[in-house]
């Protein structure tokens, strides 16, 4: 055992402990805060793997920008805690899915890989990275780009309060189902409808 | 080192994503399970990369676990607009309430 | 390393086209913005020259990244017709309703800048951010009638269940670069041919790969998405999902599987096979009992997407493969082909029934042929050809299946074709119910007459044309798609 090794085997614990803890937890923020541990775990698993600079981005985007968004995301909709109210009726069955899924998955990936020879970890110089990014993906690269203004753009025209600039306000669809729904359905969404439309939308913006 | 450690731990993070998408109720924390996942992936675009390719000049296996965390942001910008767009004219953001439709 | 510009030309116009939209609606004020939809036409119209003039070379960019060959033009083609129909039939719709609209038509034209460049992505990270280019932006539009409860609802099942199968395809492409030790797509071709080809974990990542897509393409059991998204959707974005949205989807299956997965052919042909053949079957059965014209459209949709997968469950690998699997790539293009030209204009007549009298249901459109003739002209000759009838074009895209199913007869091919037959009968239960209800049932007192605007009429007229023409003369297509095909297997 090098020490890379013992590095990796102590950091691969903690994240997969996050991640089991981020898919369970009955406290909203809890779960959330496991996710940011996780992450952080995921980042110090690419050090003994030699991936410094990808270690580094996860660092930034991830840990620093997607879970602070989330946790925005689950104050701002302040959604119930408690276990039952975060969990559906399918953990039995998530449970079953998941496990013979791992099952399954890892005994593939021990039969394909598992007889490969222990090898020295080599990453890649930063100026590597560099230059690949610009010769070898530049078009994927430039197209992320738009791809990025359009998730900005669709963004904030999703989260604003106006419903558009011009125009009429849209006829509520009536989309007349197959099977006749239960009135319950029917009334709860009604009661949805006036709640939605009345001032409950200048109370969460 | 070996690549069959990472990788397994890659696929016990994609299993984890897998139980947190079909047992969780809110969709943020659905969105979150879907996250896991594709950490899972760049674990394994990473160890590939690391001690089975490391000679490649273009570094693929880096540059898509760069991409993937790219576009990966970007979802979840668009994620969360979306939810909580839901949120405003729902009151819930219960993927259970979203029912308005069967069949 | 050099760039090729000119065979980016059409992405990159698309892409400027884009910005000057996002601009110009900054400077609009008020009525005036809608002229962003005529700047996006013009655009649109300069990247159909711009490729019509690449049709015919060879062009390789990017190292091997990018290849612009007939194929990929003939796809370009069709993508960039449909955004033509779809800004026409957006222009009245999107105004006089409450919308973002240069946000609408920055985000429309975005998609496709993700659709142009599928069909010549040649390497798995381009497939990718080709495919999240198409999807993010429309997760938005799906949910840009942002008050209507179905419109919220259905933009989060279909972001949702979206990420969820990219996360999915990501994990099986992860684990493919763990065998090839490249993404690129001739590469992986290369790699895995020979004793790799057999290794379980392999063949399980291709499938998961394939999911990527049979998501995009709404095949079951990855289509629950389709009919919600497509009827809480604002109706040109239905439009969009159905056709532009879903030929995407097929030209980045085509290159992945016929190109990478080649030697692997074996085992994913028969497994899209049943993948069809459960798609239109289930497709075709739920549609029967559908009431609201938008989730018939979509589940006969989810059935047309069956149709299509069916020649890739004759694919192959070996020695006479080629022939075989080029006639395959063929058939699904001209279905492709045909299927826009149908699918769009139904959705153009359903959007000019909605417009005036917000009115959707099947029920509504009785009489339709008193109220405007030409639309009930129109929704006739679509839903007759969807359902594949004679002097359409419908008839002949089942026939280019067919025709690919004969040229080298299997059993599994024959119970295919069985199955088409068998389903194409089913459809034509429920198309002509509605084309019934259009033609003979008795208009309800007190509905308007319906004078669609001259972009709908348009769009109307000149695909009904194109159905008929096509109809009788196939011809004009599958010349140019008999060419396209040899270039894609080789």
């Amino acid at each position: 055992m090098t020490g890379h090794d013992v590095v990796f085997v102590l950091v691969g614990l903690l994240t997969a402990g996050g991640a089991v803890l981020t898919v369970t937890s009955k406290n909203l923020m809890h779960a959330a805060l496991f996710f940011a541990v996780t992450l952080g775990g995921i980042a110090g698993v690419f050090l003994p793997l030699a991936a410094d600079f990808l270690a580094l981005v996860q660092i930034v985007v991830y840990v620093g920008a997607v879970a602070v968004l989330f946790m925005f995301g689950l104050m701002l909709t302040r959604a119930p805690i408690g276990r039952e109210a975060l969990d559906g009726q399918n953990r039995g069955l998530a449970m079953a899915v998941a496990g013979g899924l791992f099952v399954v998955l890892s005994t593939l990936v021990i039969g394909a890989f598992g007889d490969l020879p222990t090898a020295e970890v080599t990453g890649p110089r930063i100026d590597d990275l560099g230059i690949a990014i610009f010769a070898d993906w530049v078009l994927p690269f430039e197209v992320l780009s738009m791809l990025l203004l359009a998730a900005l753009i669709g963004a904030i025209v999703l989260a604003r309060r106006e419903t558009g600039e011009s125009g009429e306000e849209l006829t509520v669809t009536r989309i007349e189902m197959a099977q006749d729904r239960d009135p319950d359905a029917l009334e709860r969404e009604q009661a949805a409808l006036t709640s939605g439309s009345g001032g409950d939308g200048e109370e969460h913006a | 080192m070996s690549p069959i450690g990472p990788l397994l731990l890659a696929t016990f993070l994609f299993c984890a994503g897998v139980y947190g998408v079909i047992a969780r109720r809110n969709a943020v924390l659905v969105l979150i399970s879907v996250e896991l996942m594709l950490n899972a992936v760049n674990i394994n675009l990473v160890t590939f990369q690391n001690l089975l390719y490391p000679g490649d000049p273009a570094v693929t296996g880096q540059m898509f676990a760069l991409f993937i965390i790219g576009v990966a942001a970007a979802e979840v910008g668009v994620g969360l607009a979306i939810v909580f767009n839901m949120f405003r004219n729902r009151a819930s953001v219960d993927v259970d309430d979203a029912d308005l439709m069967r069949w | 390393m050099q760039i090729d510009f000119i065979a980016i030309l059409p992405e990159i116009i698309l892409t400027v086209t884009a910005l000057l939209v996002l601009a110009a609606d900054l400077a609009l004020r008020g009525d005036a913005k809608q002229f962003v939809n005529p700047l996006a036409g013009l655009g649109t119209v300069a990247a159909i020259i711009a490729t019509v003039a690449l049709w015919g070379s060879e062009r390789v960019t990017f190292g091997t990244m990018y290849v612009v060959d007939d194929f990929a033009v003939l796809f370009k083609l069709l993508f960039l017709g449909t955004l033509l129909a779809i800004l026409a039939i957006s222009w009245r719709y999107i105004a006089e309703h409450r919308f973002f609209q240069g946000e609408y038509y920055f985000l429309l034209l975005t998609s496709f800048i993700g659709m142009l460049l599928m069909p010549s992505s040649r390497d798995l990270i381009m497939l990718f951010i080709a495919l999240e280019t198409v999807s993010v932006p429309a997760f938005v539009m799906v949910g840009m009638r942002k008050r209507d409860l179905y419109s919220s609802e259905s933009a989060l099942k279909f972001f949702l269940l979206g990420v969820l199968a990219a996360a999915l395809m990501l994990f099986g492409m992860s684990m493919v670069y763990g065998f090839a030790g490249t993404t690129d797509l001739v590469g992986i071709a290369a790699a895995i041919s020979g004793e790799t080809a057999s290794v379980p974990l392999l063949l399980g990542s291709v499938m998961l790969v394939l999911v990527g897509f049979g998501f995009k393409i709404s095949a079951v059991p990855f289509h629950f998405w389709a009919p919600d998204t497509y009827s809480g959707a604002p109706m040109p974005v239905a439009a969009m999902l159905a056709v532009a949205s879903k030929a995407a989807g097929f030209a980045g299956l085509v290159v992945v599987a016929f190109i990478a997965f080649e030697p692997v052919a074996d085992v994913w042909g028969p497994m899209l096979g049943v993948l069809a053949v459960l798609t239109m079957t289930v497709g075709n059965l739920i549609a029967l009992q559908q009431r609201d014209l938008i989730r018939l459209l979509a589940y006969s949709s989810v059935a047309q997407a069956g149709y299509i997968l069916i020649p890739f469950g004759l694919a192959r690998t070996g020695p006479g493969a080629a022939v075989v699997n080029a006639a395959a790539i063929e058939a699904v293009v001209f279905y492709l082909i045909a299927y826009a030209v149908m699918n769009v204009g139904a959705f153009a007549v359903a959007i000019a029934v909605e417009r005036r009298t917000g009115l959707r249901s099947i029920a509504d459109y009785a009489g339709l042929s008193g109220r405007s003739p030409l639309l009930a002209m129109g929704m006739t000759v679509f839903l007759l050809s969807l359902g594949g009838a004679p002097l359409t074009v419908g008839l002949w895209a089942k026939f280019a299946i067919l025709e690919a199913i004969a040229v080298d007869i299997t059993l599994f091919g024959i119970v295919l074709a069985g199955f088409l037959v068998v389903n194409s009968v089913i459809a034509f239960f429920y198309y002509l119910k509605v084309v019934r209800t259009v033609w003979m049932d008795e208009a309800p007192a007190g509905l308007p007459q319906l004078q669609p605007g001259f972009n709908l009429s348009a769009v109307v007229v000149v695909l009904m044309v194109g159905t008929l023409v096509l109809g009788v003369l196939p011809g004009l297509v599958t010349d140019f798609s008999s060419v396209i095909s040899i270039v894609a297997a080789g």
